[in-house]
This record gives C-alpha cells, structure tokens and sequence, in this order.
C-alpha cells in the first residue's frame, strides 16, 4: 500500500484564452515542418539508395573464415558458444581429418534469429575463425533458413572476404598438438 | 587425534596422515600433483612444499627451517608448527608452475580437460602469467597407449600417478616413466598396450589434460556437463559415481569418492558399460493389448486399467494364481510400490526375485591379489540391486521364491496373472521361460528393449534407465545407497517410480526420499542409507 502522504495529485493547468484557441500552436508546428522541407535530407530511399558500409567494425551477418588452404579456420573450442549470451551458436566438433590441427567443427550452426549481434563470438575466439561482417540485408523465408550452417557461414565469407580482408589469417599454436614434428606454439606468452 | 598449527591457527587431526592432507581436510588449498590418497607418496612434484619451525642444533631455540619441506610426505606430530603462507613458499609454487609449463603447449581450447584442469588452475592462482622461456619447446608426441586411452605427453607434468597406479590398484604394470631429466615421458611397452579393467582411472588421475578417454574425446566442453550423484549398476558393488550430462544425454562417467566402497576408483564396464541409455530402440510408450492388436495407451488412465484387470483377474482366477517379478535392475522404492500394488489386490500373490545376470568371475585387484587385500573389486553378479529386492520381498512376507522356481512353477501353470520386471540392457528371457510366458493370461511386463516377453504382453510399461530414476540400491555388502536421477525419462516414457506410485494408490509427484521414509516405518534398515562422503575441497 501506498501511504496517502506519499500522494501528490497534481491539477491540470488551465488553458489561457489563446491556448484555447489552438491556432497559435498549428502555426507553430507548421513553421518547424516548413523549415525542414528546405533543408538537406538526412533520410535514404532503402533499398534504392544504401548508405555507406562501415567496414571495419560493423557488427551484421556472421562469417567462419577459412584459412590460406580454404578449409575451415575454426578449431571448434566452443569458446563463441561459451561466451555467447543469446545461446545461438551450436558446434558439434570432432577429430579433423588435417595433420596440422587436433579439431575442427563438424557442425556449426548459428541462429541468425536469435542472436543479439553483440560481437562477443569475435571476442571470445581465440583463432580468429568467426567474424561479424557489414552484411546487414539478411532475409529468409522461414526460421529454418537464418539457422546459418557451416556452409552457409563459408559461403558469407567468401562473399565478403574482398571487401574485409580476415584480421589475422595466421593461425598457430593449437596446430601441432602432440605432434612431433608439428610446429611450435604461438608466442611466449602463457 | 594431534594437534598442529598451520598458518598461526591449531587444527586437530587425524593420526597418520601427512600435513598435505591435514591442510587440505582444513579447507586450505595447498597446490599438488603427484599426491593422491589413494597412491604411495613419492614427493616430485614439489609443489606442496612448506616452511616447518625445528629446533636450532645449537640452541635448541625453534625457529623457522632455512630448508622447505614435502608436506606430502611429512607426518603430522602433535605440537608441529607449519606455514604455507609464507613468501619462500609462494616463491617455490611460483617457480614450480614456471618450470611445469615450460614445454606446455598450451593448447587450451581443442584440450579436452580444460575447465577441470590443475594446470589452468594452479597457474592462475599460484604461478606467474607470463612465461620467460624464448627458447624452441621441447615437444613430445601424442601416443596412442591403449584401445581406450590417449597419451598427449606434451601436456604432461610427470607426477606419475598415473604409473603408481598401474603399480598399486590395478597392478598390471602396463606404463612406466622412460627416458630421464627433462626427457622423461610417460610410456607403454612396445607391444604391450593400456588395457585392464581399471585403466579409465588414469584419466580421472591426470591432473592435467595428458590422459584422456577417447570416448569422451572431443565430446562436449566440461563446463557444460551437469552432474549428478549416482550409482553404479554394473555389478553388486554399486561403486559411487557422478553422471555427467548435458541437455539429456549423458557424456561420461566418474567415480566418487567412497571409502565404504570403492574408494576413488570405477572399473571400466562401468565406466563405458552404459550406451543403452541412449538406444532409439528403447520402448518409450506404455501399450495395452485388446484381442490381438497391441495400442499405445495414455498414462493418465493407466492405472486404473491396470488395477482393473487384476481385480477381474483375481477375483475370477483367485489370488494365489497370481506373482510378481521383482528384477534386480529396480530400486528399492520401485520394488516396495510394486509389491504394495500387488497384496492390495492379491494378498496371496507369489514374489518371486527376478533373473540374476553373472558374467565371467571375481576379479580382485591388484591382480592377481585375494579378497582380503584387494583394493577394487569387479564382482560377476551384473545387477545392482539383488540384496534389494530379496530384502523386500522378505519384508513382504507371503510365499516368495526365486527365479529359476518360478520359471519351473510358470512352466507347470501355476500362475495365471504375472507382473514381470525386466529392465536389463540386455535380451534377458530364456527360451524356456519364454514358453511359461505364454500360458499368462494377464502379463504387465515392464522393460526396457523389446524381447519375447514384451510380445506376449497384455500391458507393456517401459522401464527407464537408471540415470532418469532415483532411489535407492543395496550392494552386495547389504549397504543401502540412493542414486539421484541425472536425466528426463525418454519422450512418451515415464520414470518407473512415478508410474509405480500411481498404480499403488499414492497421488502427487513421486520421491525416492519420501517413499523411503514410509518404508523406514516397516523396515528400520530403510531409516539409515550410506552417503558418500565429501572430499576436502580442494582435493584432486
């Protein structure tokens, strides 16, 4: 309950004579209309017009990079899906049939629906494999068609990679694990 | 009990053990690799060195030693004075985790053991989070030393539980330490790789990610697996596990710590034993037969029809006509519900114990050692719950008899109405006893994978896997332990306990802990179950 002494009401002001009126304010409304039917448009006619993509860091459509070989840069460390807020991402990951890596991603799904396109799968992998690009346009008919899959995620890259280069194409370290004659890991940090 | 003090506080402790496990029952986290338990104390590891105050040779005044100590392998004494808070200390946990991740590939996130790793851990919270080494790692291979096991010996940190254990539990002797310094790596004879019964222990002994099961391999990451406290079914030993799942499906199996039991360990069977829990082929609905034709039927209105038939059936036949199977594979809850059901309708029933699976012999181990030394035992009887049934079926009073009788009287047409438990991973019904099933005129069989049986039934209940029940099993020591349930029951099926619950006249939502307790009301062995018990925290 709310105590009664914690209850301001408060009076509607009275309206003076040329408030009554209402003239005063059409006027009023119509000059800030009229003023702004002669100054630059700030609106674009999409999709006709489209305006000018940030590349760098527009956070849209996801992409799996692929590496110098083209096959699939991930390690399938399920750190995006870790990290990932919304709970889109589903890997299924599995021994790679490479030399050079121990793991690679069997399945790997991302529910374009779903995601709050916060950028933390970026963040959060430590190979670089997942990327968000400036693609924004992203439609489908039914829910199943934005589950992107692996494929689907390579083929985003392929379509953007000349207009975002990948960040850091190099990927070391998680390569030769156990491997005798594999290289060495990455850096000298722990 | 001796009193010592460590960090400026006293604590009382056990007689015998070291300061290490003194500290750590404490609550204290005092980093170690190479000490468990379980194993002989070799000290190498070096991490869980202490400051201890001694007598001055001289003076005989105490002080602080200039020398640090293993506390793993110093013995409490009454009156001892140590410290792990001290900066020699810390500096030594510092250095020791610089050196153990000298060679460490870190290769975190494609380890399997990442999440529950000692490295990850002790290097947060005790070492330094930079590496000075610019020289060219040394790196070792990944070997592959058993059909179940894999060796990534570059992640290795050389506290060779995993050879004392080869040594002291399973003895079989199968790895060893080869080459020396800072070329030591753990290995398998040529020719001879990791294989006894007892070797997924090792994983669960690796501190770090060097051992790992190739059936988990890959699997899931650690930090989404959901646990629960189990118990084995593999054999009448009913070890304590922990289930391991997420979103339903059940990844892996550990053991828990019971030293009423067994102790830290599993065998294999159990470990690996279990993939039917997840077999498509499992009944999940319940079905009534009408005439020839075998339809689903809805749970809701199960149980009247069930008690319906049986009224009929009894009062047509008599109640001496009819018996119940209790299976080894049920809990004691489940059991005592059943049996609740059936002298309701049929004071005179018969209750037979059910088909008693066995395969091959005892094995003690270390191998080849007797029952009166041996630190694991794998026992033949493959059925968790034997003790169970038979002490309720005893409590049950009335006629009771075992299963081979029944199968012999069934022949003979003794029985007209039988409620037959199964519930095994395995097809179960002999030939004979198939052909005494058919002369049933009302059979509830409740089981798990379709077999000549279910094909006679007139109502089929599926029966759910352990892990999607709770109750309670009896080992063959006549210890009662409670198992929770890890997972939901498979879609259409209902957990066996619920249905049984219902069926015996009980409303509401079905719990183990509370059947037990009216249980405790008829028989006092019920009141008391066996918990394992917890391990000191920061215990590995």
């Amino acid at each position: 309950m709310i105590d009664d002494q914690d209850i301001i009401i408060v009076d509607e002001p009275e309206l003076t004579a040329t408030e009554r009126l209402y003239l005063p304010q059409i006027i009023d409304g119509m000059r800030t209309t009229l003023r702004h039917m002669f100054k630059k448009t700030i609106t674009l006619q999409y999709p006709e017009q489209k305006r000018e993509q940030r590349i760098e860091n527009y956070r849209g459509v996801h992409r799996l990079n692929r590496d110098e070989e083209g096959r699939v840069a991930c390690v399938a460390c399920f750190m995006c899906q870790t990290a990932c807020p919304a709970h889109c991402i589903h890997i299924v990951g599995t021994e790679s049939p490479w030399d050079d890596r121990e793991k690679y991603p069997l399945q790997f799904d991302i529910d374009e629906l779903r995601c709050i396109y916060c950028g933390m799968c970026e963040e959060a992998c430590p190979v670089d494999a997942i990327e968000l690009t400036p693609e924004y346009d992203l439609v489908g008919r039914t829910r199943d068609e934005m589950i992107l899959d692996k494929e689907k995620l390579l083929e985003v890259f392929d379509r953007t990679v000349a207009l975002k280069p990948r960040k850091n194409p190099k990927i070391s370290g998680y390569a030769g694990t156990g491997d005798r004659d594999g290289c060495q890991s990455a850096g000298g940090g722990q | 009990m001796a009193k010592i003090t460590i960090d400026n506080k006293q604590f009382e402790c056990r007689d015998g053990i070291s300061v290490l496990q003194a500290a750590l029952d404490a609550g204290k986290n005092i980093p170690h690799y190479c000490y468990h338990p379980g194993l002989s104390v070799v000290a190498s590891c070096r991490l869980c060195l202490m400051e201890m105050q001694m007598p001055h040779p001289k003076t005989q005044e105490m002080g602080w030693a200039p020398k640090l100590f293993p506390s793993c392998q110093t013995p409490v004494k009454e009156g001892m004075i140590v410290r792990f808070d001290s900066d020699a200390v810390r500096d030594n946990q510092k250095s020791c985790m610089e050196y153990f991740l000298i060679d460490h590939p870190l290769d975190c996130p494609v380890c399997d053991q990442a999440g529950e790793c000692h490295l990850q851990d002790y290097s947060y919270e005790f070492g330094s989070s930079e590496s000075r080494m610019v020289e060219q790692k040394h790196v070792t291979p990944k070997k592959d030393i058993g059909p179940k096991t894999l060796l990534y010996s570059d992640r290795c940190v050389m506290c060779t539980r995993c050879v004392r254990f080869t040594q002291e539990v399973s003895g079989t002797h199968e790895l060893c330490v080869t080459n020396r310094g800072s070329r030591n790596e753990i290995d398998v004879f040529p020719g001879l790789p990791l294989d006894n019964p007892m070797q997924g222990n090792v994983v669960d002994l690796c501190p770090v990610g060097c051992l790992l099961d190739k059936d988990f391999l890959f699997k899931q990451r650690v930090w989404f697996l959901k646990s629960a406290d189990s118990i084995c079914p593999g054999c009448s030993t009913g070890c304590a596990i922990r289930v391991d799942q997420n979103e339903e499906t059940v990844y892996r199996l550990k053991p828990r710590y019971n030293p009423d039991v067994n102790d830290w360990w599993m065998c294999d069977e159990g470990r690996f034993g279990s993939k039917y829990i997840h077999d498509p082929k499992r009944i999940a609905s319940p079905h009534l037969r009408r005439g020839l034709e075998r339809e689903s039927a809805n749970w809701e209105d199960l149980p009247e029809v069930v008690r319906y038939r049986f009224e009929q059936h009894v009062s047509l036949r008599g109640g001496d006509k009819v018996a119940v199977v209790l299976s080894p594979m049920m809990a004691c809850e489940e059991a005592w519900l059943l049996i609740k059901f059936i002298r309701g309708v049929a004071p005179e029933a018969t209750i037979a114990t059910g088909f008693i699976p066995t395969d091959g012999e005892v094995q003690h181990f270390p191998a080849g050692c007797d029952a009166a030394s041996a630190k694991f035992t794998i026992r033949p009887e493959k059925c968790p719950n034997r003790r169970g049934v038979e002490m309720i079926a005893e409590q049950a009073g009335g006629t009771t008899c075992d299963f081979d009788t029944f199968v012999t009287s069934a022949a003979g047409g003794a029985f007209s109405a039988a409620w037959i438990v199964g519930g095994y991973p395995s097809d179960w019904v002999s030939k004979e006893f198939g052909k005494a099933a058919a002369k049933f005129d009302l059979l509830v069989v409740q089981d798990m994978f379709e077999n000549a049986l279910t094909k006679l039934a007139s109502v089929l209940l599926p029966a759910c896997a352990w892990v999607e029940r709770d109750g309670s099993f009896v080992n063959h020591a006549g210890k009662i332990q409670p198992f929770e349930r890890a997972i939901r029951a498979p879609d259409g099926a209902n957990r066996d306990g619920q249905y049984l619950f219902e069926i015996a006249g009980f409303e509401g939502v079905y719990s183990a802990e509370r059947v037990r307790a009216t249980m405790a009301m008829e028989t006092a062995a019920f009141g008391e179950v066996l918990e394992a018990p917890l391990k000191p925290a920061h215990q590995h």
